[in-house]
């Protein structure tokens, strides 16, 4: 059985995998810092100069390794859900159901396909269009996107756990963005980390389903955070999963 | 309200927060009538519990009067007093159904936090890090109680607060660590540690059935607590080699199950005890597993090593050789509380056991930070202390 997640073809464009993964700017823009960072350390001498010269070297080495290469990355996660796959199935196929619970995007039905809009509603935002490629129900769905800037292809499965619990929901998929390291890294600091993008998607529906409600705690009662403490929240990605909806004060 | 926050490495400080709103449907509110210091809060206050934010509300053994419920809350009604156990679980998901409410998937989260450290994650737990969930503890005038009608326990016959509240945490811990020894008439346990959950342990013990208690410690009130309750003891501080003691006490043959209730800041007078607490100064490693050394070397052949002290990160020098050796059977973890709150809270009311006997020292939440540290470092013969969040504290 082959599962189609194909679709440049139909858009007349080449194959998902043969285009190069950095933008030619990035790649050139790693190149230079690597080869400055690197001067710079074999100048300085030193304990400064060998960490300086390292990184230079590295950013060097990732930057001419970017040049060709076909794919950034990939994803691959599961989750067990304790009710059947029909029933999961139902539920990842609702788009509402995904809206309602990925953190920093956004999704829009548009004809013959879902455009997602990545970052959460305010600064840059990339959009890309995505098409169901190839679907069995209860089984699997493949989908792809088109070959704008942010390009992604991949297979949800839903096959049933042995011994009785539920279904192992899982997500394969491939993807890439015109980004080096710089952007990466930086991606990753905004929470646009695909792995965890997907994996707290994923558990957000095994929560959903499972218990009802996703955990959360923002909006809960908190004493004075510090410099530290609010370094620390940033850093743990403590943002509201879903938005939390005060009722009334306790005791009131 | 007034509430418990930690603000750094055994700085604690009472705050006026805001007061806890429903944020999920399956939420409630609880007014706090009575709250406990746990030995296990003493790693977040001497710093050794990672991934804990100034502000975080403290305080994981409460109980108290319903509030508020949220929308999908059914069986806990407003007004009722309950008693909230410590782990959070949705009672839904495959380890829920399964009694192994603290593996739960489904109320951490920060989940990604714990599956970095450990690979998966537990249950979240109330005031106890962010890598276990964030949620604000107990230790406050108010709380709010996730997936309320799983865990809350109802108290309906008028009890007394202090009879019941160690149903949030320390009698089911002592009772899950006698269980886990699997005890067979005539068997013998050694329980390290006579703190309060060793107090309950040696008492779990018992009336589960076993032979013999041999409980160790080094504070004098301690040891005669375990006493009291029918164990022999043993103060490792007047004792030379320990294992040797534990082999002669029971004829050459070793106990059949041996406790660890102590966990990571263990206290000791051997080569060892000098080496885990040099690493643990200088921050090569969280834990000072010198009790569960001593544990393992001591078991019988066979044995069972059971342990409800907490660690928290890669123990360093333990002698798996001789586990393996021997054929040593480990039990451990976060009590599956909600598996034991309703079968010891019979026990409590047919008089099989009553819990405030552990009590030593009561305050006002206002206190707490002093309370803290009469607990941490054992002054005037502190075993449990009791905060009460509603009590003005007396001028001074």
């Amino acid at each position: 059985m082959t599962i189609t997640t194909n679709l440049a073809p139909k858009n007349g464009e080449t194959e998902f995998s043969r285009r190069p993964a950095t933008s030619n700017l990035e790649t050139a823009l790693t190149l230079m810092a690597g080869a400055g960072l690197s001067i710079f350390g074999f100048v300085r001498r030193g304990w400064l100069g060998a960490v300086t010269g390292s990184g230079g070297a590295y950013l060097l080495y990732c930057g001419i390794a970017d040049l060709r290469r076909p794919f950034q990355g990939s994803v691959r996660v599961g989750f067990t859900i304790n009710k059947s796959p029909q029933e999961v199935y139902e539920f990842v196929r609702e788009i509402e159901n995904w809206s309602k619970n990925l953190r920093a995007m956004s999704f829009k039905q548009e004809h013959g396909g879902l455009a997602i809009r990545f970052g959460d509603g305010e600064g840059a935002a990339l959009t890309s269009r995505v098409e169901v490629t190839d679907e069995k129900p209860a089984d699997y769905i493949a989908w792809a996107s088109d070959a704008r800037i942010i390009e992604h292809r991949g297979v949800v499965h839903f096959k049933k756990a042995p011994g009785d619990r539920g279904t192992e929901l899982s997500v394969a998929m491939e993807y890439k963005a015109p980004t080096g390291p710089i952007s990466r890294s930086l991606a990753r600091m905004a929470g646009l980390d695909p792995e965890q993008l997907v994996r707290e998607g994923l558990r957000h529906i095994k929560q959903l389903m499972e218990a009802g409600e996703a955990p959360t705690t923002a909006g809960q009662p908190v004493g004075a955070r510090g410099v530290k403490g609010t370094a620390e929240r940033v850093a743990f990605r403590e943002h509201p999963v879903v938005e939390p909806q005060p009722q009334r004060l306790a005791g009131d | 309200m007034k509430a418990l926050c930690w603000q750094g490495k055994t700085k604690l400080e009472v705050e006026q927060v805001n007061d806890p709103v429903i944020l999920n449907p399956r939420d409630g509110i609880v007014r706090i009538t009575r709250t406990a210091i746990c030995g296990s809060d003493l790693h977040l206050y001497d710093g050794y519990i990672p991934s804990m934010e100034p502000g975080d509300i403290l305080g994981h053994e409460f109980m108290g009067e319903v509030v508020e419920t949220g929308s999908e809350v059914k069986r806990i009604k407003k007004g009722d007093r309950v008693v909230i156990p410590f782990t959070i679980a949705c009672g839904q998901c495959y380890f829920c159904k399964h009694e192994l409410w603290s593996a739960c998937d489904n109320t951490n989260p920060n989940a990604w936090m714990a599956e970095k450290l450990y690979g998966y994650s537990g249950s979240g737990l109330f005031g106890y890090s962010h890598m276990l969930g964030g949620y604000a503890g107990g230790q406050a005038q108010f709380a709010r109680v996730p997936f309320i009608d799983v865990g809350a326990l109802k108290i309906e016959n008028g009890m007394p607060d202090e009879q019941v509240l160690f149903l949030s945490d320390i009698f089911p811990t002592g009772y899950m660590a006698a269980e886990n020894c699997d005890l067979k008439p005539g068997d013998v346990v050694a329980i390290w540690g006579c703190g309060p959950v060793g107090q309950f342990t040696i008492r779990s013990a018992f009336l589960l059935g076993a032979e013999r208690v041999i409980a160790i410690d080094r504070f004098h009130e301690r040891l005669t607590m375990a006493r009291d309750a029918g164990a022999d003891i043993i103060n490792y501080a007047e004792t030379g080699d320990l294992v040797e003691e534990l082999k002669w006490m029971t004829g050459g043959r070793g106990p059949d199950a041996c406790i660890d209730a102590v966990g990571l800041e263990a206290h000791g007078n051997s080569i060892a005890a000098m080496y885990d607490y040099a690493k643990q100064r200088i921050k090569m490693s969280f834990d000072r597993p010198t009790v569960l050394r001593q544990a393992i070397q001591a078991c019988r052949k066979g044995g069972v090593v059971s342990i409800p002290g907490v660690y928290g990160g890669m123990l360093d020098k333990i002698p798996f050789g001789a586990a393996f050796g021997k054929g040593l059977i480990f039990k451990m973890g976060q009590t599956q509380m909600h598996k034991y709150t309703e079968r010891l809270l019979k026990h409590i009311q047919q008089g099989d056991i009553d819990p405030s006997f552990v009590i030593t020292h009561r305050f006002p939440l206002d206190k707490a930070p002093e309370a803290y540290r009469i607990f941490r470092d054992k002054q005037d013969e502190c075993i449990k202390v009791v905060l009460d969040p509603w009590q003005e504290a007396k001028a001074a």
